[in-house]
């Protein structure tokens, strides 16, 4: 769950990037795209003060100036870019040592805030210049032998442009809670997992209407044939639900039923192989029907050729709930690749494509819709200590669709966006 | 015949004779003006007082050893190591036994030094010397009692070597929670 936070802070320090959070508990960390200001040193780097014998916080500051090439996600002709800068704080407490937790019971709390800056002359730009964006979050595990229990609450508000410069930005309040019991029988070699989700999800702006609560009950049992390899077999329930009237989102009741294989395969790869039925039972308009409407697949291999590099492909579809329709299906590939070098260097590059399917789009003006979105994220970091850095990063946004308009113009929802930034922090 | 006898008795009385080398110079008597003492020293010089003195730090230097050794007895009592104790408590028990007799010697030192008894003074503090001299043998055999870490092979272990390329988190659980939330798309009629 601590590593879980740790994609939070990558999220909040991302802003337009959308993360992928396609982490895997344990292994966590693949966002895919512009990576945020560095958590931790690369390496084996003890950092963190020892407040206690038994509490160990982590501090840390950062900051990052460069460009955005289109503040607005507009098309070509109409991008506006702007100098943008963010500062970052954050602060980190746990119940450990630097050699690691200092007992059964984990306890974790996290907060701080990113304060993001566009510095341009225009006018358009400036309404938008000013943005605080903080997170916290919370995360308490205890666990041994046959019983496993977690708590964990995160929350983070995120401030963004609208597409058009005369909306009000698209804030977003999102907190998560999830409580988990987790049984391993025997020897371990059974385990069953329960879990219960609730995210809250204020949005300020246009999208207010999307305003949600989502409850998830989640069941995963799974039988561990080898020491880090498992079958498995997961079902997740959602419950959706829409807080502001009026609005044309429905409740829906998104159902998953998946099974496969999760772990190692080779010593240095594992993967996740995940087939299954899911459906989201919207409960008005359109719904998930067909049988590729109705199958999920999710593929993901993670190669560590080195103790210092990683490499991870992936492959997913299935459909997502959408804000401008009921929701969409998608199919996503993407790749991560990791390295460390001579554990003073940090290079992430990672990238995405997703193709999205739009179904029971709220415009009636445009019936159909279809994206090819991209997303690519480079960044290097130098470790001048383990616990300063520098470096330098870029991102790339990009949306290629195609709207079926009953209008003789159909809106364009193409762009480009790209950003460029140095980068310099603490963190201890 | 008697010719021979006399023949051959001459002839090993000149060889001893010859064998032994010219005479040595006799040493000169000492004289009563410049004396040289080259005798070895039997009897200490100390006072009675200074002896008295002497057997005191004595007493103190083995008492001081006494509480040494056994605060080993206690530290392997602790440590559970039954050869560095069984070690150690010999030795403490031969230092209480030393320090009886010197304990004895003490006092038999003083009745001698309030009597005059040169000889039973001199004698008693001899033997205070021997006994403190045992005490501080005992003392560091005690300090280098060997337990079970060396001797002992202890129950048996199985040391485990996991291969450094194989993830220390466990792959096999499922997805960590969360909700993913991203930017929504652009949808004109609503958003602009």
């Amino acid at each position: 769950m601590n590593r879980r936070l740790a994609l939070w802070t990558v999220l909040l320090t991302t802003t337009a990037a959308s993360p992928l959070a396609f982490a895997q508990q344990g292994q966590g960390e693949v966002t895919i795209g512009y990576q945020g200001l560095p958590y931790k040193a690369s390496g084996e780097a003890k950092t963190g003060i020892q407040v206690s014998d038994t509490v160990l916080m982590h501090v840390g500051a950062g900051a990052e100036a460069g460009y955005d090439s289109n503040v607005f996600y507009e098309d070509a002709a109409n991008a506006r870019g702007s100098a943008i800068m963010r500062t970052s704080l954050f602060a980190d407490v746990s119940n450990a040592t630097r050699a690691g937790a200092s007992g059964k019971l984990m306890l974790n709390a996290r907060a701080g805030a990113t304060y993001r800056r566009y510095q341009s002359d225009d006018p358009a730009v400036q309404r938008f210049q000013n943005a605080w964006m903080p997170f916290a979050g919370l995360a308490l595990t205890t666990g041994s032998g046959q019983f496993g229990f977690g708590l964990a609450d995160t929350f983070i508000r995120t401030e963004e442009p609208p597409y058009n410069p005369v909306q009000v930005p698209i804030a977003r309040y999102n907190n998560q809670a999830s409580a988990e019991l987790r049984w391993s029988p025997g020897g371990g070699r059974l385990t069953g997992t329960a879990r219960y989700t609730n995210m809250l999800d204020f949005i300020q702006g246009s999208y207010s209407y999307g305003t949600s609560m989502t409850n998830q009950i989640m069941l995963d049992g799974s039988w561990r044939w080898l020491p880090k390899t498992a079958v498995f077999l997961n079902l997740t329930q959602g419950f959706v639900t829409y807080l502001e009237e009026p609005t044309p989102k429905v409740p829906s009741y998104p159902l998953r039923i998946t099974t496969g294989l999760r772990g190692l395969i080779t010593e240095k790869t594992s993967v996740v192989v995940a087939l299954g039925y899911n459906n989201g039972f919207y409960s008005s308009g359109a719904t998930t029907n067909g049988f590729l409407g109705s199958t999920f697949v999710d593929l993901s291999a993670t190669l560590r050729p080195t103790m210092l590099s990683r490499i991870v492909v992936g492959y997913r579809h299935g459909f997502e709930n959408s804000l401008i329709s009921n929701f969409y299906y998608t199919e996503t590939a993407y790749a991560s690749y990791v390295q460390q070098i001579a554990n003073r260097f940090a290079l992430d590059i990672s990238g995405r494509y997703m193709f999205k399917d739009y179904q029971g789009l709220y415009d009636p003006t445009t019936p159909a819709r279809t994206d090819n979105f991209f997303q690519l994220g480079g960044t290097i970091d130098y470790f001048v200590r383990n616990w300063m850095y520098a470096g330098v990063g870029y991102a790339l946004l990009a949306n290629d669709g195609e709207v079926t308009a009953t209008t003789p113009t159909a809106p364009d929802v193409n762009y480009i966006k790209q950003q460029v930034f140095v980068r310099l922090g603490i963190t201890y | 015949m008697v010719n021979a006898k006399a023949l051959l008795t001459t002839t090993f009385v000149a060889s001893t004779v010859f064998a032994q080398g010219p005479a040595p110079t006799p040493i000169a008597p000492p004289s009563a003006g410049g004396a040289v003492d080259i005798s070895v020293k039997q009897r200490p010089t100390l006072t009675p007082e200074e002896m008295v003195n002497q057997a005191k730090d004595y007493g103190r230097n083995m008492t001081e050893v006494l509480k040494r050794t056994q605060t080993l007895q206690d530290q392997a009592k602790r440590e559970k190591d039954i050869i560095r104790l069984n070690c150690v408590t010999d030795k403490v028990v031969q230092v209480r036994v030393n320090i009886s007799i010197a304990e004895q010697s003490v006092a038999a030192l003083q009745e001698a030094v309030m009597r005059a008894d040169e000889g039973e003074r001199t004698h008693e503090f001899t033997r205070l010397t021997i006994v403190n001299q045992k005490v501080q043998v005992l003392g560091a055999e005690a300090e280098n009692c060997i337990g079970e870490d060396l001797s002992f092979v202890g129950a048996t272990r199985i040391d485990i070597e996991v291969d450094p390329n194989i993830p220390q988190y466990d792959p096999t659980l499922p997805p960590a929670p969360g909700i993913d939330i991203e930017r929504p798309g652009e949808a004109s009629p609503l958003t602009g």
